[in-house]
């Protein structure tokens, strides 16, 4: 059933179904174990429109010949300030299948300001399938791999337009890679990847990228991050001194209270919260207006997409988007109904209260599947600085101590109502890299045995403090360091502090906000700190095993930075990693590299073997459920998806095709 | 009158005993004080468990009932709750607890439970309130880890309202130190003090608590962080004591009756404490007495914000941080429980010092 048949292929996608399908997981072998291994955690895809499950057809291909304008948009069309629905639509749209059934226009959806990406999903040139195994086209129609991976050419669909009516054309690809990735002032560490590759424009929807090594994986990167792969140029070219004069750019961006003219443009580029009103985007929705509480947005009036009437999506004309900080205030206004959408800063541990919401407030809670390998994972940093802390933490003993001391069925029963499946950090069931034993490996809850493994080690409490000291009486205390944000960080580290405390660690916690995670994890300073296993599918593990092996530095990991260093400086900086590190760092280099399916399915295997074995991070629980609250006027959202980075959260389930019931 | 000993054949002391019964509210409250303060002081007694043991039982459980009939009406003079049966409710995902009537569990006093150290000085096994092994107790209910809600209490008192007389001993003694000083020596010392108790005051309290006590490093143990946080809540009260000490010096200073037993030719050192110190002695402790509440409060707020005491120290401050959202009033509402305490205490702590403010000056105001 998940055989992608397009309705044409080309001879360039052929190859590319080929090429990409290892990339993006799920062969029609595991498609066949689908049913036979469903746990709880996968979800039945029968629930979603099957043409969800192939890539988007479009108009031409289903006989819809005339366009339908939003009544929002009329006015401004007799006025002449914009084109009508006809120019303003790519040559062929895609069509979108809702859920249940048409939509009608109009509305304003209130939601929170940070479900901002869920509600108004990134359009990336490629796009993830609802599974999360397959990779479509969306605005680049066509791609060819050649060169053993080396070469990779793209071809958009023709006619898209940005939200500031441009089109989107090859420039804008080219504009990316020469001004802003090998600019060595806006990106003065670049992704070895893309060391001393070349673009090339064909014609205006056509490009090419040559690369020295070969980079499949782009693929799989233009389909989850591939937003960030591609600006604007139009627009962005006021903001680059290749394009403007530089003091005059320096002298504009100072007033904008900014250090640097790099600094202001990925505040503007990137998606953050400082994108300025009327950025051109791809998306659904166009941010109009902000102020220190609100953000509006207005439908984008270029918005490449129809349903099967010839309706422009999407159907809601405006989005308010409320700025709330306080995650208590946000779980109990979603919970008495006070916005249409919310999901992502919602609780696990909260969902009675939004069940209650249900008979009091009339809202819809939806239990979505997150993507987490592990909602938590404590990363103890194996380069840290002092000495004898770094001795304890490089001790394997010490890391099966700190897993077999969690317990972590009380944990899911605790904060999951056992919904959840104590897991180590690896990918999901439904990965052609899952092996059973990679998940399990130490989760039994044996204090015992971790109490014998730090006997062992010779960490005793020599002082009768209750606490365990090192081996020359210093007394041995981890501070761990967390952002709570996401998932159930901080009762989930109350629970694992408690775990530890019995076998006698001494763990201090101590939370920190976004900023300071960011400085403090990049610079490899924090004992330990916490992230959540996202990038566990076959879309973004093969891409960035980041909790798996040293290839990454970001805000999400702590806790091997100098191993990371001297691997993508290429043994210039950082520090040399010892020999199963490197090994790890080989199999991953070779794997990234790879267009041979069945060696990349070992690669990767053997990365995660290595994980369970040497518990690199240590997991708690995963696959958990994710409160996904719906308003009793919002239609159309699927009532099961999963949730994640790892497939954007909402990307492929469509929220353009979301409307609200008058 | 003839029951009564004309007031004047009495001792200072006993007169202010006298006034103070009079005052039956701070009377009450100064009883409920010294039964708290006990309480809190053998606290490892009192409570049932460790205020960090969790039941994995009983998650977000509420409180247990006390029975003294069972379920089939027969009654037994030894008091007895019964055990919970946890169903999540498919539908909401509630916890629902419902009395499991075939578990009885019945209530001992005096009686062995739970390991404790006793003031980290022996191991001890006797509780004032405790059930059998494998059984439990739950008078307030349980928070989100299990964690008896009691007990917690129990232990958090000892925390909260040492911190109180900590911090106002600490209070007192820079008040009457620093106030003293500027009201004996006056003129620019005096002056110097008073301008550096201005600034000191103009500042709003709550943030510069706050960036105080965010500066009390991560890795310190519980005890520093609790000292540090004493320090802190002391560095702003001493400076209203200091004034009251400097004006009640200045005033004395010219009191008839220290004129007096300096013409009698009494040394300085006679004068300050058997003439000056009584005579505001009195004062200074119903000053105290009023600051402690103030000091109370100030902690709860700290640790209520998250900058105060941190896990796994239990203070009500702590107790009440976990308290403060939404989810609480509407589905576990039990959590609210050492908020009555830290009321209650307040208020006969507020009562007890306005007693005290009466008692005394037992030559002014109206008479017996």
């Amino acid at each position: 059933m998940l055989a992608v048949t397009p309705a044409q292929k080309t001879p360039h996608e052929k190859q590319f179904l080929r090429l990409s399908l290892w990339a993006a997981g799920l062969l029609s072998i595991t498609t066949g174990l689908w049913f036979a291994t469903s746990t709880a955690a996968e979800i039945d895809p029968s629930i979603w429109p099957t043409s969800w499950l192939t890539r988007a057809q479009t108009a031409s291909e289903l006989q819809i010949k005339v366009f339908h304008e939003p009544p929002f948009l009329q006015q401004q069309v007799k006025n002449g300030e914009l084109p009508p629905v006809m120019d303003r639509l790519p040559l062929d749209p895609m069509v979108l299948e809702p859920t249940t059934t048409n939509g009608t226009y109009g509305g304003t959806a209130r939601i929170f300001e940070s479900d901002w990406n869920m509600f108004n999903p990134v359009e990336n040139p490629l796009t993830i399938d609802p599974t999360v195994a397959h990779i479509f086209p969306n605005t680049i129609k066509e791609w060819e791999i050649s060169n053993e991976g080396r070469t990779i050419t793209f071809k958009l669909r023709t006619g898209i337009k940005w939200s500031n009516g441009e089109p989107l054309d090859a420039d804008d690809f080219i504009f990316f890679h020469r001004h802003q990735i090998l600019n060595p002032e806006l990106t003065p560490v670049p992704d070895p990847r893309w060391i001393g590759s070349k673009s090339e424009k064909i014609d205006d929807l056509t490009f090419r990228y040559h690369f020295n090594e070969p980079f499949p994986l782009l693929i799989n990167l233009m389909a989850q991050l591939g937003d960030y792969y591609v600006t604007p140029s139009d627009y962005m070219r006021q903001f680059h001194p290749d394009f403007v004069n530089r003091e005059a750019l320096i002298k504009k961006i100072r007033q904008e209270g900014y250090i640097s003219w790099m600094a202001y443009y990925n505040a503007i580029r990137l998606w953050t919260r400082n994108q300025p009103p009327l950025m051109p985007t791809l998306r659904p929705f166009q941010l109009i207006k902000r102020t220190a509480t609100h953000k509006l947005y207005d439908r984008n009036a270029y918005y490449a997409k129809i349903d099967s009437l010839g309706q422009q999506l999407p159907y809601i004309d405006q989005i308010s988007a409320e700025i709330i900080e306080n995650q208590d205030v946000l779980a109990a206004k979603a919970a008495t109904g006070q916005v249409d959408f919310a999901a992502f800063e919602l609780k696990t541990q909260d969902f009675p209260l939004f069940k209650l919401g249900e008979k009091t407030a009339g809202i819809q809670v939806l239990v979505w599947n997150r993507l987490h390998g592990s909602d938590v994972i404590i990363e103890p940093n194996l380069n840290i600085k002092d000495k004898l802390l770094r001795a304890v933490f490089n001790d394997i003993r010490f890391r099966k101590a700190l897993s077999v001391a969690i317990n972590r069925d009380e944990m899911n029963s605790i904060i999951y109502f056992n919904k959840g499946v104590p897991r180590q950090p690896t990918v999901i069931p439904t990965s052609r890299f899952f092996e059973p034993e990679f998940a399990s490996a130490y989760t039994q809850y044996d204090p015992t045995q971790a109490g014998t493994w730090l006997n062992e080690m010779n960490l005793i409490d020599r002082d009768e403090d209750g606490f365990r000291d090192y081996a020359n009486g210093d007394k041995l205390t981890i501070t761990l360091e967390f952002l709570d944000f996401e998932t159930p960080k901080n009762i989930t580290l109350e629970l694992v502090t408690s775990y530890w405390r019995e076998v006698g660690l001494d763990i201090r916690l101590k939370e920190v906000d976004p900023a300071l995670q960011t400085s403090r994890a990049t610079a490899g300073l924090m004992q330990m700190t916490v992230w959540h296993a996202d990038r566990t599918t076959d879309i973004l593990f093969p891409f960035q095993p980041m909790w798996y092996v040293p290839m990454h530095i970001g805000w999400e990991e702590s806790h091997w930075n100098d191993w990371a260093t001297y691997y993508l400086s290429q043994g210039l900086r950082g520090e040399k990693p010892p020999a199963d590190i490197i090994q790890l760092q080989t199999w991953w280099h070779e794997l990234a590299r790879s267009t041979d399916p069945e060696r990349v399915t070992e690669l990767g295997k053997k990365i995660l073997r290595s994980t369970a074995e040497n518990l690199w991070t240590i997991g708690m629980i995963g696959l958990a459920p994710q409160p996904v609250i719906v308003s009793k006027r919002l239609k159309n959202v699927t009532l099961q998806g999963y949730w994640g980075w790892d497939n954007r959260w909402t990307m492929p389930y469509h929220p353009a095709t979301w409307y609200l019931e008058k | 009158m003839s029951d009564h000993p004309l007031y004047e054949d009495l001792s200072t002391r006993r007169l202010t005993w006298l006034r103070f019964k009079r005052h039956k509210l701070a009377l009450m409250s100064g009883g409920f004080l010294i039964f708290i303060y006990l309480i809190a002081i053998f606290c490892e007694f009192f409570a049932p468990y460790e205020p960090n043991w969790r039941n994995p039982k009983a998650i977000f459980a509420p409180p247990q009932e006390f029975h003294f009939f069972e379920a089939n009406g027969n009654f037994q003079f030894r008091p007895f709750v019964y055990g919970y049966t946890l169903r999540i409710n498919p539908e909401t995902w509630v916890r629902e607890y419902t009395e499991d009537t075939s578990q009885k569990h019945p209530i001992y006093f005096f009686s062995k439970g739970q390991k404790y150290q006793f003031w980290n000085l022996f191991t001890a096994r006797h509780h004032f309130i405790t059930t059998a092994k494998g059984q439990y107790l739950h008078i307030f209910g349980t928070d989100k880890l299990g964690r008896d809600i009691f007990s917690r209490i129990v232990y958090g008192a000892r925390i909260s309202l040492s911190l109180g007389l900590i911090g106002v001993v600490l209070t007192l003694v820079l008040g009457v130190l620093i106030g003293g000083l500027a009201g004996y020596l006056g003129g620019r010392t005096d002056n110097l003090i008073q301008r550096l108790i201005e600034v000191l005051q103009s500042i709003p309290t709550l943030p510069l608590w706050m960036a105080l006590s965010a500066a009390v490093p991560v890795h310190w143990s519980p005890l520093g962080v609790y000292f540090s946080i004493i320090v802190i809540l002391s560095f702003i009260q001493w400076t209203g004591l200091a004034r009251v000490v400097r004006g009640r010096f200045l005033a004395l200073r010219e009191e008839d009756f220290v004129i007096a037993a300096r013409l009698l030719g009494a040394s300085q050192l006679r004068i300050i404490t058997r003439h000056l110190l009584p005579s505001f002695m009195s004062h200074i402790i119903t000053t105290a007495t009023l600051a402690i509440p103030g000091m109370i409060l100030a902690e709860t707020a700290l640790s209520f914000l998250g900058v105060g005491l941190r896990a796994p120290v239990v203070s009500w401050g702590v107790l009440l941080q976990q308290a403060q959202n939404f989810q609480v009033i509407v589905l576990t509402p039990w959590l609210l429980i050492p908020g009555i305490f830290v009321i209650l205490v307040v208020i006969a702590f507020n009562l007890l010092g306005d007693g005290l403010r009466d008692a005394a000056d037992p030559y002014g105001g109206h008479q017996l």
